[in-house]
């Protein structure tokens, strides 16, 4: 079967071709968003939950906020991932997170925009419309909500601008190949994407399997640590949760740290991270973190991850080829959007002409539902997983994902607990013995919305993934610590926040946040 | 029950195949000049209780649509599988009952295809890595049909039509319930080895309860290849021929393949056969086409990123072995070696034992006829005499009754009575089956045969009050009863009786008759000739 969305595809901004119906909904929705002076310049939330139905439940996240990002499901509130695909589609189940959350009495404020099921880095994919960063730079002297119109990034840059906009304390995001830790960068918030599979996914709608984790952006890394320890749980449900022998073994080979002292931490520099890209925007807050973990006892250790260059290849060809498997149950049928279909404009023998094929109850279903992006990774990833191109690209880019993988193993001074023999690719005395990476999370500050490249031009916007990409194909945890450019005279920056990634081996994750939340008051 | 009795199971089938059993060569000159070769691939619906990724349960054939269906099953977003271990338990035991060498690590793949039934727009499968390779079933005594593998699989949604306005609809019950799929290679060179390794194997799945085996109700169904070439040349162009559902069918699709394949063959000397996927024609009885070879789609086979690997160890794989319940072939050594019973008796038995209830996530079954006439055997003297009981009688009677061995309230311990009191002629074997009806329409588990038979007056007559065993109530009643029945008998046929005394032996028959129905079937029939003959010599004297 043929994918016949090429020819819908030609506007580059997808709102301006919304069918009328879905309009309805994004206006609907838009109202929701009340106090609109504010929430409305930000668009952060597309759903606000009603207060009166908020549940009032004993727990530990009393008084805490929360938005959750609209790929999550929720049995209360409608979950549309941003498509038109599923506008109107509200689940019949709470995932896994929702419930945890709920249960610690954490209160909801609503549903946060994102880009159609994940998919891009710019939060401009979405049928609610892109999200606005609510940050002003000092530099910016107009009132805010004439402030520059810049992307909060994404994918989950509701969640990112609705923490940034102080609408929430703490929001749930999704993180496949850096859609929390670029927007908690563009935004100026905390982002922290887990281990793999310490999280569970269960009830969160799936772009790339292997990839996907929910995590938690917040405005500091203590908020972030009162969700995590609620939803950080093994979950039956989910087949990729790990058991909870190996997240104890994981977590035993990283507390020999005294709290508070970095006295002993290695940190690792890796040197593939600055790449030309690089603006020299974003090496600045690089290098006050690198001072501050010097001052506070750490030990810098320049590292070499040599895989780096072609991790980005990878994760695209793994990531579209698993999204084109996962976006083949919007078909219309069972749930979402139906378009009634037309007769046949497929090509093909005469005798269907003017009758309805099979292909055209899919084809215009989901030409019409699919966003731009999503169309245009579903065919890549469509192309990946074909017969004759399956070696050459999804069994590649799985090779490359295994020699990323190799790279960090050879860094880290504890080896992965997931697998069995972690044997270190080199037992060569020269291992750098790193206890984490540092570098840039972004290759820059927010770019504006204006200069935001469509889905019709090149791969460039996928360079945003560049530095975040590699620890989600080997599953690392990673927080995203905000760090002003302003403290330094202004000069050499924009105003605009910048994001430091801490990354550490698998399952290091409560270490890794303390040290971060650790760092994050060392820098302040 | 009775399904499987009309799809070649029957007892009578399974002597006539025995007997007809054919070798490989006997068939060769019906298509003459020609080779044929076919390989099945089978779909059994494994018998689990919950479906392969979901803890939905499994549904039966015309239960309610959509009453079996959880959020995964309709592929909602956010839903993600959770393997059910019952169903790799029996899809390794079926593993090691057709010899097939079970892998220490396999894994799931999906397979995309866009249509109505297929709610996530994929098929959980296993391409790459299946769950077992390998092995080989008997068929037809000793000819070994090798199997290439047997993989995990989810079964489809069911389709259906409505006729008049030609709507489609769609029953989510059996979406996601677990499949084996048996592939066999090409080693069956006609359509009855075909049909005698479908009938072997869904013996074989019943026994080890891995599956009902039925194709009626389409928890078995069968793909079937088939190609055909010249004697010493290389195979010929193979066509699939799609989802055939019975036997019968089966049989005559791979027929009517042949015959089109050497028909398009002679037409030209460079003539070939098209590849093709093909349907069967219920009604004309004829395949066609279903798609070419350029039209076959690209599945797009991807692994499975949420399943992972699936790991056995030989600790697991050693269990499964030993809790298998006994395969077909080795109870049939056992009842010959044991019991010595007739290849024809143990036939009928074991078909039995094949109808009973398939307990789901391969649980113990409960006891068949084979545990039944075990038990009996044990509390009887002659283990042939006991099987007849359990076949033609209680087994015999209860078909005519429309039930079947599950529904016999009959204990093991009351047959053998019953059994025991025929042998020591106490009950006639005709009384014997009344009372084995009488029990079967009056229930009870506590009920002794022995005084049932008193109650309704079936103890045997006899003559001479000797033949009787100790331990019974003394049967010199009954003894006066027949001597009165025969006098009664002869007095009754006076003209029979006078020309028997003229030397007109065979008119005793007659008069015998005359006693046997008016004693109710309670007369042994020897006895009273003897009685007979004895009354009307000293008559004559």
């Amino acid at each position: 079967m043929q994918l016949a969305c090429v020819n819908s595809a030609k506007s580059s901004v997808w709102r301006s071709c919304t069918p009328p119906f879905l309009r309805r909904c994004i206006s609907v929705h838009s109202e929701a968003s009340q106090g609109r002076d504010k929430k409305s310049s930000v668009n952060a939330l597309v759903y606000v939950a009603n207060k009166e139905n908020a549940a009032v439940i004993q727990g530990p996240l009393n008084g805490v906020s929360v938005a959750i990002k609209d790929n999550i499901c929720t049995a209360s509130m409608p979950t549309t991932c941003s498509s038109g695909m599923l506008a109107d589609f509200t689940s019949p189940y709470d995932a896994t997170v929702v419930d945890l959350l709920q249960n610690a009495g954490a209160h909801f404020v609503g549903k946060a925009n994102c880009d159609e099921f994940g998919m891009g880095s710019l939060n401009t994919y979405s049928i609610h419309g892109p999200v606005i960063n609510p940050f002003q730079s000092k530099l910016d002297k107009g009132k805010w909500v004439d402030r520059e119109q810049r992307s909060a990034g994404g994918s989950s840059g509701g969640s990112a601008a609705a923490v940034a906009a102080g609408m929430c304390d703490a929001a749930l995001g999704t993180d496949t190949g850096g859609s929390i830790r670029l927007p908690a960068s563009y935004c100026g918030v905390v982002g922290y994407k887990p281990s793999y599979g310490l999280i569970s996914r269960h009830g969160v709608v799936s772009f790339a399997d292997s990839l996907d984790c929910v995590g938690i952006l917040a405005k500091d890394v203590a908020t972030v640590q009162r969700l995590n320890s609620v939803i950080s749980a093994f979950d039956p449900r989910d087949p990729t949760a790990l058991p909870v022998e190996i997240r104890r073994k994981a977590y035993d080979a990283y507390t020999t740290r005294t709290p508070g002292s970095f006295e002993g931490i290695r940190f690792g520099i890796p040197q593939e991270y600055f790449p030309s890209e690089l603006s020299p925007t974003a090496l600045e807050p690089t290098s006050r973190v690198l001072e501050t973990l010097k001052s506070l006892g750490g030990t810098l250790v320049p590292v070499s991850l040599p895989s780096t260059p072609y991790a980005l290849s990878a994760y695209y060809v793994i990531a579209s080829a698993e999204a084109s498997s996962n976006m083949a149950r919007y078909d219309g049928v069972q749930y979402g959007l139906k378009v009634k279909p037309e007769p046949s404009a497929l090509e093909g023998d005469a005798s269907n002409r003017g009758k309805v094929d099979i292909r055209d109850i899919y084809a215009q279903t989901r030409s019409t539902g699919f966003g731009p992006e999503v169309r245009k990774r579903i065919l890549l990833g469509t192309y990946a997983l074909r017969a004759d191109a399956f070696d050459n690209y999804f069994q590649q880019a799985l090779r490359v994902r295994h020699l990323v993988r190799d790279d960090f193993n050879r860094v880290f001074r504890v080896p992965d607990a997931r697998f069995e023999e972690s044997i270190p690719v080199e037992t060569d005395c020269n291992s750098p013995d790193i206890d984490f990476l540092v570098h840039p999370t972004a290759i820059c500050p927010a770019p504006l919305l204006s200069e935001a490249p469509n889905s019709q031009g090149s791969l460039d916007t996928y360079v945003q993934d560049v530095l975040t990409v590699p620890a989600s194909l080997a599953g690392l945890p990673a927080v995203s610590l905000p760090v002003s450019s302003e403290s330094d005279s202004g000069e050499r920056g924009d105003g605009w926040p910048m994001g430091v990634s801490i990354v550490g081996q698998w399952g290091c994750d409560e270490t890794l946040l303390n040290v971060s939340r650790e760092l994050a008051e060392g820098m302040s | 029950m009775l399904s499987s009795l009309r799809h070649g199971l029957s007892p009578l089938n399974i002597l006539r195949r025995r007997r007809l059993h054919t070798r490989r060569g006997d068939l060769l000159n019906r298509w003459p000049g020609w080779e044929v070769v076919i390989g099945i691939e089978v779909h059994a619906q494994i018998r689990s209780r919950a479906k392969l990724f979901s803890d939905t349960l499994t549904s039966e054939l015309g239960q309610p649509a959509n009453t079996h269906v959880s959020a995964f099953d309709a592929a909602f977003p956010g839903t993600l599988p959770r393997l059910n271990h019952k169903c790799v338990d029996l899809a390794v035991r079926t593993a090691v009952a057709l010899n097939s060498n079970v892998q220490r690590s396999s894994s799931f793949d999906r397979k995309h295809y866009f249509y109505f039934d297929l709610p996530a727009g994929y098929q959980i499968t296993q391409h790459y890595a299946p769950v077992s390779l390998g092995g080989y079933l008997k068929i037809d005594g000793d000819i070994p049909i090798r199997i290439k593998q047997i993989q995990l699989e989810q079964d489809t949604a069911k389709l259906i039509v409505e006729p008049r306005t030609r709507t489609p609809y769609i029953d989510f019950n059996r979406a996601g319930s677990a499949l084996m799929e048996i592939v066999s290679e090409p080693d069956l060179t006609s359509p009855e080895e075909a049909s005698n390794y479908v009938i072997r194997l869904q013996r074989l799945l019943r026994a080890i309860g891995s599956c009902d085996g039925s194709m009626e109700k389409g928890s078995l169904r069968c793909d079937v290849n088939v190609s055909v070439n010249r004697p010493g040349s290389p195979p010929g162009t193979r066509c699939e021929i799609k989802n055939l559902n019975s036997i019968k069918f089966m049989y005559a699709a791979i027929k009517c393949e042949i015959q089109r394949h050497i028909s398009i063959l002679n037409s030209s000397p460079h003539a070939s056969v098209p590849q093709e996927t093909r349907g069967f024609n219920e009604d004309t009885f004829e395949t066609f086409k279903l798609r070419s070879k350029e039209d076959a789609p690209d599945y797009r086979y991807m692994p499975d990123m949420n399943l992972g690997v699936l790991r056995l160890t030989e600790d697991y794989i050693q269990g499964i072995r030993q809790t298998m319940p006994e395969l077909p072939d080795a109870a049939w050594v056992r009842l010959q070696q044991r019991y010595s019973l007739s290849d024809a008796q143990i036939a009928v038995l074991l078909a039995f034992d094949s109808e009973k209830e398939i307990p789901y996530d391969g649980e113990a079954f409960r006891d068949g006829p084979v545990a039944y006439f075990e038990r009996v055997a044990a509390l009887t003297e002659n283990p042939r005499v006991a099987c007849n009981w359990v076949t033609n009688e209680l087994v015999g009677q209860l078909t005519a009754r429309r039930e079947t061995y599950n529904d016999n309230t009959v204990t093991a311990e009351q047959l053998a009575e019953l059994i025991n009191l025929v042998r020591d002629k106490i009950l006639t074997r005709s009384s014997g089956q009344q009372l084995l009806r009488y029990m079967l329409d009056n229930p009870s588990q506590t009920a002794s045969p022995t005084e049932l038979a008193h109650k309704l007056d079936l103890i045997a007559m006899s003559h001479s009050s000797g033949s009787a065993s100790a331990t019974m109530v003394t049967p010199a009643k009954p003894a006066a009863d027949l001597h009165a029945l025969c006098v009664a008998a002869i007095e009754g046929l006076p003209s029979e009786a006078e020309a028997f005394r003229r030397g007109n032996k065979n008119v005793l028959n007659k008069i015998v008759g005359h006693v046997m129905r008016a004693s109710r079937g309670r007369a042994d029939a020897l006895a009273a000739k003897q009685a007979l003959e004895e009354l009307l010599n000293d008559h004559q004297t």
